[in-house]
């Protein structure tokens, strides 16, 4: 069969969770892309609506439905695939077709797993078969003994030399359940987890070889047998700590040429005994025993692409899912082309000639009693990436990138929690605590000693302290060249700090009593100029327009102006173009959304035959990916080195509005920085005093009122007093939240004073430059999001949504639904006035999102009345979500607007799906323990994902089963009301609801706490409807659905009323929609 | 830290940081490996040559002797990003000018546009611009180097055993040979024969090898004549094998012929696909010259992104030759195999077929 003859499913691997992040949609749009030049009829699942692989031309059929084996089993009879590409879909992709296979599904239907075989990947999640392969080919493997109970801990611990050791479970996702330990009590309790959430209820016990240095290889092999290296990373933290939660170079450092050679060897010997075909990762432990070349231990093989091989497609050029579908298509690696250099092909290993730095984003500002040391499990949400040509450079570019202020005070910490608690201990401060180390003097020696990090690191480390240290005396040439922004130089020298995101300011240093200016600094250092990512360390002439910036050499002082400060930058200056800021690292509230949107600003301003530029530093994106854009910058998202670009590139416009709160944040500074240099370049879209107006909230108040919009009675508090007189005002309970917040942080919900002090002096600390808001709560609202396009004059509405879960809940962390199943037109109507209204009267253009609550809508004797709670004139998490259900693209419409273009002008019309989408979220306290199980103020999901079915019950359904938390049909389930939330158990509303869950389950209750959460580990509960943390924690640990809200277990009751229905997949480009206005 | 300045046969002066003092002249060249500074500092087959290294950072895991390819530093001076205390320390040692904060990158592509290209080095507390174009006025194209094998060979003869049986004698000439090869051959069980690059036709003769062996080595082929005379004398006779310039000599003694590449390959990624097998496996290399007609050999292997001659073989003259380096040190083991096959060639069976 000829691949233009071929149909194959391409299974993603669903919403953004811990350990899964946006890496697999970079790698999913990859494929997508080469099956579609191969001629292949491409079929697609996933689940996560916010990705840019499940836009309908993606794919000739997109299916958003549950990756769940009932769910696929159903798109493979509909759609009669040849083959199924299992590697792409991450650690969700591999378990389902491995499930598909088992249960004969595959075989059934005749659907061949292309590219890496199924074996492969049992031979590599198996531990003790990998093993077995490892030592028949003569690979050094740590001594690892498997277990199946824990009986047998103590022989095992015996016979892998005693503890520390290490415990690893099977087949879960980002080393979930895995970890060093060194007690034995401890050490029992991670083995009774770990066989708990095995697929095979196995545990494995490892040798430790903590210290060692942690390697990955990257590995390609086609079918004919050609293999080749496409780079090696090397983590900066030692052996023990997850990959994905430690600082990642590229390429090694510290190994010599010998010891890379030798596992470059290894890592071929074993893709080969493997017999892998495409992507693959292979992780080593590497130390120097005095040898030339070292020695090492093949510590774990991953038979796919990865976020590490998205994170090797960024640091070198070399598009790894790309090749991987190709090869799984039958292509050899000599017969696909490279597309960077244009003149060579894919067998070849990338060269590389700077340096790459990873830096995890962790969510320690969300999970207040989460302990965020690191270890071999995961806990961050996202990365970034950043180049230089010194460690030093890329090291302090990837610090801003991350946007990560320290948690920690230093002025707090003495020497011995500084040595113990910060150096000892990895967490996520430690960079900043090394820094502050030299900077209070410690020797290398004894870093290096504390850290466990290798010299060369540290020594480099030391020099950034230096030369920030330097700085003041005059010395700003070598803080430039370093890695400091001129902004941070002024900060350093007694400046002020007036860009965003900063690497690394000794704290006392950020002072504003005047200094030399930025204009100073930029005249006294070496500017910065692009250099191309060409895959060939500048071998061969490259294409592709994939670029980072380095400071020249101290010789070279000033800044730079037209060709200069375009190094090798290819850009048409003559022709319009646009550089569009993403959103940096996935962290909760701002997801991969945002990357969806940046995305597709981008083709739409392509469509239209503008120069489109990206920047951007998250490696896990379809943004950052080489040929998204007509200039792909790989920068920190500050003030200056966005201005950087526009100058260099000679853009027209920039637009702020796609990457979330990270390119906002931006807008101020990078008005004053083109100021500044006289660029002739804007600002697209709604103007900056528009945006600022929108956060102000005693202007937007006053808008409000002028509109005649209705809005929560409250106001904004500088200290305790004036706090608790303005909550009194208004009336408890109160909705509490400090001022210029990202997803609810630290918002709460209050019903005393007591509990307002408490929250002022234990979360948010008031002060006059930090002024917190307290709102009138608007108990039994209904909450809508509404997101829409306006272009000054005009109001396109993409959708309006309506919330599950009530107020209270955080709107990114509420499920809701389009179109909304309880507002009748009346209501409709009015959303659409008071949204267009506000759009009129904001200027806005482009996108704005607006959230409503609308009372007595469930009681019929009450007024209905809309009430605006917020309104923001940029993209929102919401959109690829509206884009998704309703078929209309409002990114692309708003993009085309701010380029100039009017709404009339584009014909675009509003759409109302006839079926029900949900969007339901995903939560992280399964990977973060001790975290509160319960939904609330504060916004603490890390993903999504939307169930589409004709009623509201069986999308809700679909999506509780999408998101892993299915609800079972019937069983054993305990309903516990006792908490203010829910209906009092004794009235007529809470027995009413006990009684329609009897009618599916089996009630039980408890007497206790304790007893309850002892129920749920026995395997006993199935289902429970609760807030009691205690028990919720427990059901989380193993895996038991729960809700905690009344509003949420209404819309369960809606879902079990529909699970007579047969399970329906279909389409995205099948789902029936019409061509309406929204509450017209 | 005092200036250096680079002047380069285009025209241009560039400035950089002196990390080792001196003054020095040579062709500009540049590797794009990562790792192996210390094999690659080592390669007589960077004779008269000013190497510079696309990887910013050189010296990151310091200097060990057990990892030299020879007993010294060969090209001219060395030119980096950065290069740490500890390779500036041996570099100060071997009396060879090193410089570093410049612009790498911009010299890289230089040389590719331009090819390599002659280049003056003025390092240190008197050095000037003008000092630096002085020395490239006096540098010679790298053809010109007629001496250049005697300044890279072995004076004397010499015999090395390998530990346990002899499984084959090889002489291998020495035209500036790395000591990866020499290890390669011994750890294989050859008796390795290292003989001077001038070497007479009779001494190789007498010595009964059953290979005789044609080194890499620096510069252009054809200033490599005795090694020439000595395979047109011998092939027919004795099997023939060589490395990188022992390919192009090789070739040379066969009818063939060679010339001078734009900017040469240097680098541990050079991708060759073995024309019989089609596996495609990545080599190292380090060559400026190129066998562009085999004669009476055909060509075994090519390169796949340029298409050159990588690997040549005539089962008829018992001849197996490789462009790239299989020795490998720095750079992938993918090929280790050809010193198989080369002793299996001196064994008299025929690893071709």
């Amino acid at each position: 069969m000829t691949n233009e003859d071929r149909t194959i499913l391409l299974i993603g691997s669903g919403p953004i969770r811990i350990g899964q992040a946006a890496e697999f949609d970079y790698s999913g749009a990859q494929a997508c892309r080469a099956l579609e030049e191969e001629g292949a009829r491409v079929v697609l699942v996933n689940s996560n609506p916010a990705t840019i692989m499940t836009d309908p031309e993606m794919a000739d059929r997109v299916y958003i439905e549950p990756i769940t084996t009932d769910a696929i089993a159903e798109i493979i009879r509909k759609e009669d695939p040849d083959g199924v590409i299992a590697g792409l879909g991450g650690q969700t992709g591999l378990n389902v077709t491995a499930e598909l296979a088992e249960q004969g599904v595959l075989e059934e239907y005749d659907v061949d797993v292309m590219g890496t075989p199924l074996d492969t990947i049992y031979a590599t999640e198996d531990r003790e078969l990998f093993r077995d392969r490892m030592r028949s080919i003569g690979e050094p493997v740590p001594r690892s003994v498997t277990i199946d109970g824990r009986d047998q801990v103590d022989d095992a611990v015996a016979e892998v030399g005693g503890l520390p050791a290490i415990v690893r479970t099977t087949y879960t996702l980002g080393g979930q359940g895995s970890g060093v330990v060194s007690d034995r009590d401890e050490l029992m309790e991670m083995v009774r987890r770990g066989l708990r959430l095995s697929r095979n209820g196995e545990v494995m016990i490892t040798e430790s070889i903590d210290g060692w240095v942690e390697l990955e290889y990257e590995v390609m092999r086609d079918a004919g047998g050609s293999c080749i290296i496409i780079c090696n990373m090397e983590n900066i933290d030692p052996m023990g700590i997850h990959t994905g939660e430690s600082i990642v170079v590229t390429p090694s450092q510290v190994i010599p040429d010998r010891g890379h050679q030798v596992m470059r060897d290894a890592a071929l010997d074993v893709i080969r005994e493997l017999g892998i075909q495409g992507g693959c990762n292979i992780q080593f432990a590497w130390h120097d025993d005095g040898t030339p070349g070292g020695e090492y231990r093949v510590v774990e093989v991953n038979p796919r692409v990865s976020r590490s091989s998205a994170l090797a497609s960024k640091a070198t050029g070399y598009p790894i899912a790309r090749v991987t579908a190709k090869v799984a298509m039958g292509e050899r690696l000599h017969e696909i082309e490279n597309e960077i250099t244009g003149e060579t092909t894919a067998a070849f290993e990338p060269a590389i000639d700077y340096v790459v730095t990873k830096i995890p984003r962790w969510p320690v500002d969300k999970f207040d009693e989460v302990d965020f040391e690191l270890s071999t499990a995961m806990k961050s949400t996202g990365e970034a990436m950043a180049i230089g040509r010194t460690f030093e450079e890329s090291m302090l570019k990837a610090l801003r990138s991350t946007e990560y202020t320290p948690a920690a005070d230093w002025t707090t910490v003495d020497d011995k929690e500084l040595a113990e608690n910060y150096l000892a201990t990895p967490r996520p401060e430690r960079t900043f605590a090394i820094f502050e180390a030299f900077d209070r003097g410690y020797d290398l020696d004894e870093i290096a000693e504390l850290t466990g990090i290798k010299e060369w690191y540290l020594e480099r480390y030391g020099r950034i302290v230096e030369a920030a240290r330097d700085a003041p005396t005059g010395d700003f040439a070598d803080a430039a060249r370093i890695g400091f922004t001129n902004h941070e130089v002024e900060a350093l020298t007694g400046g002020g700090f007036s860009d965003r995101h900063s690497s690394w300011l000794p704290a006392e240093e950020t002072r504003s009593d005047g200094g030399p200016s930025v204009d100073d600094i930029e005249a006294d250092v070496p500017g910065r100029t692009y250099k191309q990512v060409d895959t060939c360390a500048g071998e061969f002439a490259a294409q592709t327009p994939y670029y980072y910036s380095s400071r020249k050499p101290e010789w070279l002082r000033g800044p730079y102006e037209g060709d200069a400060a375009a190094g090798e930058l290819e850009v048409d200056r003559d022709t319009e173009s646009v550089i569009v800021v993403g959103g940096g690292p996935i962290r909760i509230g701002q997801g991969v959304e945002f990357d969806y949107c940046s995305v597709h600003a981008v083709r739409s301003l392509r469509e239209d035959g503008v120069d489109a530029h990206v920047v951007n530093n998250n490696p896990e994106t379809v943004s950052t990916d080489y040929d998204t854009s007509d200039g792909l910058f790989f920068e920190p998202i500050t003030a200056e080195e966005v201005a950087d670009v526009a100058e260099a590139a000679d853009a027209d416009g920039v637009m702020l509005q796609f990457g979330g709160q990270t390119s906002v944040n931006i807008a101020d500074p990078l008005q004053a920085e083109i100021e500044r240099r006289g660029l002739d370049c804007a600002v697209l879209g709604t103007s900056v005093e528009a945006m600022d107006l929108a956060e102000d909230r005693e202007r937007f108040n006053a808008l409000m009122n002028d509109l005649d919009i209705a809005q929560a009675i409250g106001g904004t508090a500088t200290s305790e007093a004036e706090a608790l007189e303005l909550a009194r005002d208004v009336g408890y309970p109160v909705l509490v939240r400090p001022s210029y917040v990202l997803g609810g942080r630290a918002m709460r919900v209050v019903h005393s004073d007591d509990e307002l002090k408490k929250y002022i002096q234990e979360a948010v600390r008031v002060a006059p430059d930090k002024p917190i808001l307290i709102d009138e709560f608007l108990a039994d609202a209904v909450e809508l999001d509404v997101d829409a396009v306006a272009d000054g004059d005009d109001v396109l509405i993409g959708g309006v949504m309506e919330h599950v879960e009530s107020a209270g809940v955080h709107s990114g962390d509420s499920a809701c639904v389009i179109p909304p199943r309880s507002l009748g037109d009346a209501t409709m109507a009015r959303v659409r006035k008071v949204v267009e209204k506000i759009a009129v009267e904001l200027g806005t253009v482009g996108l704005l999102n607006v959230q409503l609550a609308v009372t007595g809508v469930h009681d019929e004797n009450a007024d209905s009345e809309v009430y605006v709670l917020e309104a923001n004139p940029r993209s929102s998490r919401t959109v690829p979500f509206v884009s998704k259900a309703t078929g209309v693209p409002i990114a692309k419409l708003a993009a085309k607007v701010m380029a100039g273009q009017t709404l009339a002008d584009l014909d675009a019309t509003e759409s109302i799906p006839e079926w029900a989408s949900v969007k339901e979220v995903v939560l992280p306290f399964d990977r973060l323990p001790n975290s509160d199980p319960r939904l609330g103020p504060e916004m603490k999901s890390t993903g999504e994902v939307m169930g589409t079915a004709p009623t509201f019950g069986e999308a809700y359904d679909k999506a509780q089963d999408a998101v892993g938390k299915g609800i079972p049909e019937a069983g054993t389930a305990v309903v516990d009301l006792s908490a203010e939330e829910f209906p009092n158990p004794h009235s007529e509303a809470g027995q009413e609801l006990r009684e329609r869950f009897a009618e599916h389950y089996d009630l039980v209750d408890f007497e206790t706490e304790a007893a309850f959460s002892e129920a749920i580990r026995e395997g006993e509960i199935d289902f429970i409807v609760s807030r009691a943390r205690g028990p919720l924690e427990v059901a989380v640990e193993e895996s038991v659905t729960y809700f905690s809200t009344a509003a949420s277990a209404h819309a369960t009751l809606d879902a079990l009323a529909t699970k007579e229905e047969p399970l329906a997949v279909k389409a995205v480009q099948d789902h029936p929609r019409r061509d309406a206005r929204w509450g017209a | 830290m005092s200036p250096a300045y680079l002047a380069l046969e285009d025209g241009r002066v560039i400035e950089a940081r002196t990390r080792v003092p001196g003054r020095t002249r040579g062709e500009l060249v540049f590797t794009t490996a990562y790792t192996g500074y210390e094999e690659s500092l080592t390669d007589p087959s960077y004779e008269e040559q000013v190497l510079t290294f696309s990887y910013p950072l050189i010296g990151n895991y310091g200097v060990r002797e057990e990892r030299f390819e020879s007993d010294r530093v060969h090209p001219r001076a060395a030119v980096a990003h950065e290069l740490t205390e500890e390779v500036v320390e041996w570099l100060a040692d071997e009396g060879i000018p090193a410089v570093d904060h410049l612009d790498t990158r911009e010299l890289v592509t230089s040389v590719r546009e331009e090819g390599a290209m002659r280049c003056g080095v003025a390092a240190g507390e008197s050095a000037t611009a003008e000092a630096a174009r002085e020395e490239l006025d006096a540098c010679l194209p790298m053809s010109n180097h007629d001496d250049i094998g005697a300044r890279v060979s072995v004076a004397e003869a010499a015999t090395y055993d390998p530990e346990g049986e002899v499984v084959a004698e090889v002489a291998l000439v020495d035209c500036g040979a790395k000591g990866s090869i020499k290890r390669s051959l011994l750890e294989r069980g050859a008796r390795v024969h290292l003989l001077p690059y001038d070497v007479d036709v009779e001494t190789v003769a007498d010595l009964g090898a059953d290979v005789v062996f044609i080194s890499n080595g620096p510069g252009d082929p054809k200033t490599f004549e005795a090694a020439q005379h000595l395979v047109e004398e011998l092939v027919g006779e004795r099997p023939v094998a060589g490395i990188c310039l022992g390919q192009q000599v090789v070739a040379n003694a066969l009818g063939g012929s060679t010339a001078k590449m734009e900017f040469g390959h240097r680098g541990v990624n050079q991708p060759v696909r073995d024309l019989d097998s089609g596996r495609v496996v990545m080599t190292t290399q380090n060559h400026g010259y190129t066998v562009v007609d085999p004669g009476e050999l055909d060509v075994t292997q090519r390169n796949v992104n340029d298409d050159t001659a990588e690997g040549l073989a005539s089962s008829e003259l018992g001849v197996i030759t490789r462009q790239y380096h299989p020795e490998a040190n720095p750079g992938p083991h993918d090929s280790l195999d050809f010193f198989d096959d080369v002793l299996e060639l001196a064994r008299g069976e025929d690893p071709l077929s």
